[in-house]
């Protein structure tokens, strides 16, 4: 089988965000992001934070990028990437792609990026190249990818690995990401002070980038939300990550800032591992799913930012089928009649919740306690420090938890994670018949075929119910007047897609 | 002086020793895991077990706690998991940031309290000593991260009139020499700098010396009344000195030991509350760094700014034993 998924052209990719280059005087506006999350350092590979990893792809370029107007994976320092055949991918390099010191973007570079990422310590993502048996550079244009097993998420992958110089780093060692961060990217690294802010600036003439794309974009660290929109209001940032619910409204009365939203592509579920009574009957989780009042929630606690989910994933992500509305309305009475059928009544269970790690999740879980217990269930709400209740779940300690599962743009890998035999000791859930659904979905390589093989999986999973599926928040961003930018539904800011005004 | 000062810091090493191994200790037994915070959720469990043997977590407790001690004796706390750079390295970029900060609250605590306290004692029961006492009590009594918030909504985003957070405007473009901005910005000439330094400065310092303020308003406020009874306040104004003098010269002089003791008790609670204080305001010092150092249990970043929290506290209360010297003439160091 011989099906090309990528063969689109880089520069046909980009064209939708690119504007014409002659018709504008280019600004010298710079940008500032108040961000949530950490700076770890100058390695592109350590730090698995979605935000982060995309300021790498716009300094050093990844293979490929996720274009949410096609709703696709295309090329990005790449020219084309293709299925060879189920096995095996070929990655093809443009003519002439240059470093910003103007070194020759090489496939050997390609092959060094991802032998790094999968061996090396210090990689915090290794997980992207598990699977791939061979990498090796065909001539200084190709690259050749073979997989352990037929995998379409291949592209998906590509899409975090940042292609640093072989040549640089055989030279200079770890101390290249530092002193010699030359990448092939829209933007050139400027600044990195540890834990505090990144900052980039505009690689001229890249044909991906406009005359008012800003000059420099700080990325800037401000944990505090309220300092976040405190800056955007004082002008300090032009956008802000990350408005909390409580916050909006302020931002949306700001004469110079306003709210822009997005859904985001993170599954907020109830987790149940099978694993451990009484979440071992089928019977006990359903009714947990009939028993939340997702609605009074999601109106009440999240001020209507949330979208309710039917199944792990929603509109614009792989797998959704919008005809599908889901099994498990709010049904207090049928959740007690299911508890009461397995002999489970007052049963004695301790959800467990993060705390400040998602939106208002104590707040939540709070809620949650009266309506299980209004179902059948004796509830004990445990909310231990983040780092505790991490490790355990993953762990498989925790029986009932409230979490989120975010990078889900292509769902399969966080489903094979979460609920595939041996995914991980997470839920703890086996079902061989849920396991040849994701199988057969991971190797279908007709995005079409393959959105109807997802469908079926996640059919049968909602049925099976391992986790309750609660909703997806929509991420509220807070942005300046002065520009424009419309925020996507992972967290990233590109350079090219903010425009000053 | 200098033999005594030896002694002194000889005897903070088995101090340090043991510091590092209570801490190391409760690591040990603390809930949590270095491996799963910093590497991606998807990692499977072989990439962590390889993580795990290349940062040494591997190795039985007592070699990981030998061969830290073994390194610590020679500057090398290790390498952070986090940040994969020498811990001290980390430090030595920061702690300047810190101590500038406490340094400043220090000045704000002493410039306001000293002055309160004494009118306070001066004048009791009289309108200034119930400001003194009402500022002085909301002072201890409020958390810093509550005025942090409330100063920045008041005066950034309010008012506009300073920064929310960070230490320096963007692209403020000054050479780090010292590492402490005000400093550089001046031997650089750079008044306009050192202005946007100031400005980025004045909340942080502001919030972390509310709670010093009130503890040195209180204290000075009782020192100063105590000794405005001694027998030799009394002679003094036998003698037909003018109030003022007695206040400044006299009793006050007499007072100041106990609020220099004060100061450098408070300067360890200081440092301490230099972690919410530098969090709220993003403000690039040690105390954000143990914050995060913390929730993502990495080991060595903690052990190494807990090491230096404590020879900081130890180097500050040397200081302030040999500062008795000079403030009270009858105390003699040997």
């Amino acid at each position: 089988m011989k099906k090309a998924l990528l063969s689109l052209l880089a520069t046909a990719a980009i064209s939708t965000t690119a504007y014409d280059a002659s018709a504008q005087t280019q600004t010298d506006a710079r940008v500032a992001v108040a961000i949530t999350e950490t700076i770890s350092g100058y390695n592109p590979y350590a730090d698995p934070v979605v935000l982060l990893s995309n300021v790498w792809c716009q300094v050093y370029g990844c293979v490929t990028r996720y274009d949410f107007d096609r709703n696709e994976f295309v090329p990005y320092l790449a020219e084309t990437v293709q299925s060879v055949d189920p096995l095996t991918w070929e990655i093809r390099l443009p003519e002439g792609a240059k470093r910003h010191n103007g070194e020759p973007v090489l496939a050997q570079d390609i092959v060094h990026s991802i032998d790094y990422l999968g061996k090396n310590p210090s990689s915090g993502k290794s997980y992207l190249v598990a699977g791939w048996s061979k990498v090796e550079a065909i001539d200084d244009r190709t690259v050749r990818i073979t997989t352990a097993t037929p995998d379409a998420t291949v592209p998906d992958n590509l899409a975090g690995v940042a292609v640093t110089s072989k040549a640089l780093y055989d030279q200079m060692g770890e101390a290249m990401f530092r002193d010699a961060p030359f990448g092939a990217g829209p933007y050139k690294l400027d600044e990195v002070s540890i834990g505090e802010h990144i900052v980039i600036s505009r690689n001229d003439g890249h044909p991906m980038l406009s005359p008012n794309n800003p000059t420099q974009i700080m990325y800037r660290i401000m944990p505090e939300p309220e300092q976040r929109v405190t800056a955007l209001a004082n002008g300090e940032v032009q956008i802000a990550q990350s408005v909390p619910p409580q916050l909006m409204a302020r931002v949306a009365d700001m004469p110079n800032a306003q709210i822009a939203t997005t859904n985001s592509v993170e599954m907020m579920f109830l987790a149940m591992s099978p694993k451990t009574h009484p979440w071992d009957r089928k019977e006990a989780r359903q009714a947990v799913a009939h028993a939340i009042n997702r609605e009074a929630i999601v109106r009440a606690i999240l001020q209507g930012q949330a979208d309710l989910l039917n199944g792990p994933v929603s509109a614009g992500q792989i797998g959704h089928d919008p005809e599908f509305t889901g099994t498990y309305d709010y049904n207090p009475e049928k959740a007690r009649e299911l508890l009461q059928s397995a002999g489970l009544e007052g049963v004695e269970v301790t959800l467990s919740t993060p705390v400040g790690r998602y939106t208002a999740d104590r707040q939540i879980t709070e809620a949650m306690v009266p309506m299980l217990e209004a179902a059948g269930f004796k509830v004990t709400l445990d909310t231990p420090e983040w780092a505790t209740l991490w490790a355990n779940v993953q762990q498989g300690k925790v029986p009932f938890y409230y979490m989120g599962r975010g990078s889900m743009i292509d769902p399969s890998r966080a489903l094979h994670q979460y609920f595939a035999t041996g995914g991980s000791p997470r839920i703890g859930f086996s079902d061989p018949e849920l396991d040849t659904l994701l199988a057969a979905e991971r190797a279908e390589f007709d995005p079409a075929a393959r959105d109807e093989k997802m469908q079926a999986a996640v059919r049968y999973l909602v049925d099976a119910a391992p986790a309750a599926f609660m909703w997806q928040h929509k991420m509220a961003w807070g942005v300046s007047k002065g520009i424009s930018f419309q925020p996507r539904p992972a967290d990233q800011v590109n350079g090219w897609e903010v425009f000053v005004n | 002086m200098l033999l005594y000062s030896t002694r002194r810091l000889a005897g903070a090493i088995p101090v340090l020793i043991v510091v590092a191994a209570v801490v190391f200790t409760l690591m040990q037994f603390a809930p949590g895991d270095a491996v799963s915070m910093l590497i991606s959720d998807e990692a499977s469990d072989a990439d962590k077990a390889r993580i795990r043997e290349a940062w040494g977590l591997d190795d039985p407790p007592l070699m990981q706690f030998l061969n830290f001690l073994g390194n610590a004796v020679t500057g090398d706390f290790g390498t952070s998991f986090k940040y994969k750079m020498p811990v001290m390295e980390l430090v030595l970029e920061r702690l300047p940031a810190t101590i500038e900060l406490a340094l400043a609250a220090t000045l704000v605590a002493v410039a306001i309290g000293i002055p309160l306290g004494v009118l306070a004692a001066a004048r009791p029961g009289s309108l200034w000593d119930s400001l003194a006492s009402t500022f002085s009590f909301a002072g201890i009594s409020m958390p810093n991260f509550w005025i942090g918030i409330l100063l920045i909504l008041l005066f950034a985003g309010h008012w506009h009139l300073l920064p929310s957070g960070g230490r320096a405007p963007w692209g403020m473009g000054v050479e780090p020499i010292t590492g402490f901005l005000l400093l550089d910005t001046l031997i650089q000439g750079r008044l306009d700098a050192f202005w946007g330094a100031l400005k980025h400065l004045a909340l942080p310092a502001l919030v972390l010396g509310t709670n010093m303020t009130g503890i040195i308003t209180q204290l000075t406020r009782a020192s100063v009344q105590e000794a405005l009874h001694e027998d030799y306040v009394m002679t003094a104004r036998a003698k037909g000195l003018g109030g003022m003098r007695i206040l400044w010269r006299h009793a006050f002089r007499n007072a100041l030991v106990g609020v220099v003791t004060i100061i450098g008790l408070e300067f360890g609670a200081l440092l301490s509350g230099a972690m919410i204080v530098e969090t709220v305001f993003a403000w690039p010092g040690i105390g954000s760094l143990l914050i995060q150092g913390i929730s993502s249990r990495d080991y060595p970043l903690i052990i190494g700014l807990v090491l230096i929290y404590t020879a900081i506290f130890i180097l500050v209360n040397l200081l302030i034993d040999l500062l008795y010297t000079l403030i009270d003439p009858r105390i003699r160091i040997n």
